[in-house]
């Protein structure tokens, strides 16, 4: 059984109720949704506590999910809107940014540097920029996928990945071989 | 994919969650089971509450009726719940158990 068909069938069990069936969803979903909003929104913990909101906005809405979609698409779109409404209690979210900076070890090595720059050029790119650039740069969507679940038309994520990229390279100090 | 994607890709892998999350998975099952939960009692309120009242206001109506045909139909509902009770008693093996059945 492939893992879309596999998807298929736990998604039909689940709309009839089976939560054994759901279970198995959150299981084979929770890393990709969970890194998803952990790039998105920079905050683990907050990622973890969106990613908890995620599934059980998705265990509430199954019955709409129409045969042969993505799970994986639908869920990060659910996690899309979930993160958007919680960024815009803008002090709320200052206020953790600080915190999480203050949290973060001042030793680091180069590999460590690197990630911390990746983050903080990630941190300072536009949420709807960002959200595509995790989709598409970090996770292997394509930007139909993309678009798809983040509700937005293809040009728009394509020219959101072309220049997040761009950003997230000079950022990291990178040549990039592709222009 | 050039040399660049291969090394943002390779940042953004660190600190990916794991594929295999028993905790996570086990704390959203238990809010889902809690909100499942929470969801059944509410209705079954509502359908109590409903039901209650939808009783109270045809009471009226109702009592005279009941009061009427209680007592002939008295004895045969004695008879049926007599029956039910055997049966229940019995396995619902009747023959069998009366040593009718070999």
């Amino acid at each position: 059984m492939t893992p879309a068909s596999l998807d298929e069938t736990l998604v039909a069990a689940a709309q009839a109720g089976s939560t054994e069936a759901f279970s198995r969803l959150v299981e084979r979903h929770q890393q990709a949704l969970r890194a998803f909003l952990r790039r998105a929104c920079g905050d683990w913990a907050q990622a973890d506590d969106l990613a908890q909101e995620t599934f059980l906005a998705a265990w509430s809405r199954i019955g709409r999910l129409k045969a042969g979609a993505s799970v994986r698409a639908w869920l990060c779109g659910i996690g899309y809107n979930k993160h958007l409404t919680s960024i815009r209690s803008a002090g709320r979210e200052r206020a953790r940014a600080s915190a999480y900076e203050a949290d973060r070890d001042p030793t680091l090595d180069a590999s460590a540097e690197d990630k911390l720059a990746l983050e903080r050029a990630m941190a300072g790119l536009p949420a709807e920029q960002r959200a595509c650039v995790a989709l598409c740069l970090a996770a292997d969507f394509s930007h139909a996928e993309a678009a798809e679940a983040l509700d937005m038309p293809l040009g728009t994520v394509k020219s959101h990945v072309t220049r997040g990229r761009a950003r997230l390279l000079q950022a990291l100090g990178v040549y990039d071989d592709a222009s | 994919m050039t040399q660049a994607d291969d090394r943002l890709k390779a940042l953004f892998a660190q600190g990916e969650p794991p594929a295999h999350d028993p905790v996570f998975t086990t704390t959203v099952m238990e809010r889902v089971m809690r909100r499942r939960f929470q969801e059944e009692v509410a209705l079954l309120c509502v359908v109590s509450l409903g039901g209650g009242g939808a009783f109270w206001l045809v009471w009226p109506t109702l009592q005279p009726a009941l009061v009427a045909i209680s007592q002939g139909l008295a004895p045969a509902l004695g008879a049926i719940v007599l029956a039910i009770c055997a049966l229940m008693i019995l396995g619902g093996r009747p023959a069998s158990a009366l040593g009718l059945e070999s």
